[in-house]
């Protein structure tokens, strides 16, 4: 019964905010709060209009293909350097130094370099997303249990299959959670990327929006974006339940910070 | 206890693997240094800027000066902005374990207010603050807030109630408990997130100061791409990137010290 | 020899709290009842899973009682609500859990000091009392090492005299050497019934050791099967003071041995 209780507490909560969001609106005036009700519409209208569609569909865009180029070499590396540790720990400062680096200050750079259309915002993407992808499927590939490669190699398993049928599964949930940290990072650098410089994307919708004095243009495309990224975190959810039902449950993965 | 000759064999077996990794990474830096080098000289000046003409400039900024300020400015805010997102992100799971009711009712919003993309409130924030520190400062309280807040959750939930359970027996009053037992147990989990944490509020300071500000390391890398100044920009991305990882390193040390009383884990050599 | 018992459980129960939409859970603990009078050791015995652990936190107060009443000092000890417990009855009466729960971040030697440091005793008289203890129990020269860097039969050491250090009347020990190799073991309750005899405090120990619970009691009782109440009490007719290593060879022994192990069945 406590459950339904808490339902309803969230729902006071939402009313609550919601409320303090309107009455705050009515005091400092629609130019710099919108209203709960104004940034609905505007973001049914926008979609219907199919603006914030196309706009969104941008901003994905960049985020999926950044997180595909960096991630898939990042999946595979610790892969093909599972059988070779010296090669590893040659990488490891550069690696560490990469991860430690930050990326999104070097999105000025990507843009000097690849111009302000959707390759510098893919590159942005993909550096961000490598590192972090490497790191957690680096620790997958080591928790890996040595027996069980051992019992493989035993039944006459050749590297290839140990590497699919044992490393591989073994590695699926550091790689799952590598690619569940990475995702916000990835799309808060395509909007930044956007936000410097760009002429499409929800970013440019952001900063036009400001730049007019359009607060509920600018919490339509942001309330778009969380959303976005809400999706995307689902999909990783399902990804994970689908791929690993045969875990036993409640395995809590932090993030892997160096 | 050991062999002697066996001791030996593997010891010089373990030096030569040392050698081996060392001259490697000598030889990868040198390598990168010499790609640089060959996409200056190919690709023109505007994409890449000559290593020499980089340190140079550096040396350079040191000497006026305006590497001390744009660094201190970017600091000035990143710390501000991070020591108030860790009291908040600290004091608020100690708040909501006193009521598990709250906590629950509470929770999902902040979860999903985790997702907004804390840049695309940038511009928004310029509108209310203007140009200066306020926008960027807000920015990086709420990139770090949220880590901390995780962290700290995690641990608190992480703590094991037997130990609080035996504080209560000896005598303990919860203010101890608190204090003792659960901030204790918190701290692992409170470091990772400052090791998280810390660097990305640097960072966050750098982009914030890519859209808004007058001074700061971002704001220079910036005004550098902004007059083609490819020269300032690849300084200003070292000094970043610098800092960062100093900050890191740093961050390492503090942790080592606190939680020496935690079993060392050896890292799995693959 | 008939004081006025100190502790008095009377018709206890427990069950766990019903999940909703199942069939009420089971008793645990039902109609369990026995008096311990001041100064006695008494051992409780019984097979795995009897609910002996959940005895031992509801004495404690770290654990509700779903049923009966708990006496203490005269004091009925308001035992049904979560609320009102109040662990540790005032540190009137300690508890050696089977875990050790020392915390991982202090040396032996401020794990140890825990609960004088909690309840403001801290001077030098104590330092020096806590200092002849881990003397005592063989801990010497580990005062300043953490619990992960100690095995574990020293971790219970630690444990024990973190308890007996502040001396509380009244101690509950919950199977303390059962993860402790014989030779530790046999040692350690020499030593244990030592300083039950200078100090004379009222000790309850659980074990599933028959042979412990003839080595170290006054007293043993027997516990049943679930729903766990008490099977059989028997008065261990040997006389003090035991002498633990040869227990075996004590004329009795072999009658009461077989008398308890006839009453777990």
């Amino acid at each position: 019964m406590t459950r339904w209780r808490t339902y309803a507490d969230r729902l006071i909560v939402l009313v609550v905010i919601l409320a303090a969001w309107q009455v705050g609106s009515y005091f400092v005036g629609p130019y710099w709060l919108s209203s709960p009700w104004a940034v609905a519409s505007r973001f049914v209208a926008q979609i219907w209009s199919g603006e914030l569609i196309r706009q969104s569909a941008y901003t994905i865009e960049e985020s999926l293909i950044g997180t595909i180029v960096g991630g898939v070499p990042a999946v595979l590396l610790p892969f093909m350097l599972r059988r070779h540790p010296v090669l590893v720990a040659i990488l490891d400062p550069f690696m560490v130094g990469g991860y430690g680096a930050p990326k999104l200050a070097f999105a000025p750079l990507f843009i000097l370099w690849f111009g302000i259309g959707i390759e510098s915002k893919i590159a942005l993407v993909a550096s961000v997303v490598f590192f972090i992808v490497y790191f957690n499927t680096l620790a997958g590939v080591r928790a890996l249990d040595p027996r069980l490669v051992q019992m493989a190699q035993i039944a006459g398993a050749g590297e290839r299959h140990v590497a699919r049928h044992i490393v591989f599964p073994a590695a699926v949930p550091y790689i799952l959670a590598g690619f569940s940290i990475a995702v916000p990072y990835a799309i808060g650098g395509a909007i930044i990327a956007e936000l410097i410089s760009s002429n499409r994307g929800l970013g440019y919708l952001v900063q036009t929006g400001a730049m007019n004095f359009d607060t509920t243009s600018v919490f339509a495309a942001i309330l778009a974006a969380t959303l976005i990224v809400h999706a995307a975190n689902m999909l990783l959810d399902a990804a994970e339940r689908f791929l690993l039902r045969w875990r036993p449950p409640a395995q809590v993965m932090l993030d892997v910070g160096n | 206890m050991t062999d002697v000759t066996l001791t030996t064999t593997t010891e010089a077996g373990e030096l030569s693997r040392k050698w081996v990794i060392f001259t490697g990474r000598l030889v990868l830096a040198l390598a990168l240094l010499l790609a640089w080098e060959i996409g200056a000289r190919t690709m023109g000046a505007i994409f890449f800027a000559p290593p020499l003409d980089v340190a140079m400039r550096l040396v350079e900024l040191v000497r006026n000066g305006q590497m001390l300020t744009d660094i201190v400015a970017t600091l000035r805010v990143s710390a501000l902005g991070f020591v108030i997102a860790c009291i908040a992100g600290v004091l608020l799971p100690f708040l909501l374990r006193r009521s598990p009711r709250l906590d629950a009712a509470v929770e999902p919003y902040i979860m999903a207010s985790m997702g907004i993309p804390k840049y695309a409130l940038a511009p928004w924030l310029i509108l209310w603050f203007g140009i200066g520190d306020a926008p960027k400062l807000v920015v990086v309280v709420l990139m770090v807030f949220y880590i901390i807040y995780i962290a700290t959750s995690a641990g608190i939930r992480g703590v094991d109630g037997r130990l609080i359970a035996m504080a209560r027996i000896a005598g303990a009053s919860e203010r101890v408990i608190a204090r003792e037992i659960i901030w204790k147990s918190l701290l692992p989990f409170f470091f990772t997130g400052l090791k998280v944490a810390l660097p990305r509020a640097v960072s966050a300071t750098i982009v914030g100061e890519f859209l808004v500000a007058s001074e700061g390391v971002g704001h220079y890398i910036e005004n550098a791409r902004q007059t083609s100044d490819t020269v300032g920009v690849f300084a200003g991305i070292v000094v970043a990137t610098v800092l960062v990882l100093v900050i890191n390193a740093a961050v390492n040390v503090i942790e080592r010290r606190a939680l020496a009383w935690r079993p060392v884990e050896r890292e799995m050599q693959v | 020899m008939t004081a006025a018992p100190l502790l008095e459980v009377k018709s206890l129960g427990k069950r766990f709290p019903t999940r909703a939409g199942r069939e009420p859970s089971p008793w645990v603990i039902q109609d369990l009842s026995f008096a311990v009078r001041p100064g006695e050791l008494v051992t409780i015995i019984g097979p795995s899973g009897a609910g002996k652990s959940t005895l031992l936190n509801m004495i404690a107060q770290i654990d509700t009682a779903s049923a009966g009443e708990i006496v203490f000092d005269g004091a009925v000890v308001a035992s049904h609500d979560a609320r009102a417990l109040r662990p540790g009855f005032d540190r009137k009466i300690g508890y050696v859990t089977q875990d050790d729960n020392l915390l991982p971040w202090r040396t032996t030697i401020d794990n140890v000091l825990f609960p004088i440091e909690v309840q403001g005793r801290l001077d030098g008289k104590m330092r020096a009392h806590v200092e002849m203890l881990i003397g005592a129990v063989g801990l010497a020269g580990y005062e300043r090492y953490y619990p992960h860097e100690l095995s574990g039969g020293m971790r219970k050491r630690a444990a024990l005299i973190r308890t007996l250090a502040y001396d509380p009347p009244v101690i509950l020990m919950d199977e303390p050497f059962a993860a402790v190799d014989a030779q530790t073991r046999t040692q350690l309750q020499a030593d244990l019934l030592k300083l039950w005899e200078l100090g004379r405090k009222t000790i309850i120990f659980v074990t599933h050791d028959i042979t412990e619970a003839i080595a170290l009691g006054d007293r043993t009782l027997v516990l049943s099967r679930q729903p766990t109440h008490v099977a059989a009490e028997h008065l261990i007719p040997i006389p003090r003071p035991h002498n633990v290593a040869d227990i075996f060879a004590v004329e009795g022994f072999a009658a009461i041995y077989e008398r308890i192990r006839a009453a777990i069945q």
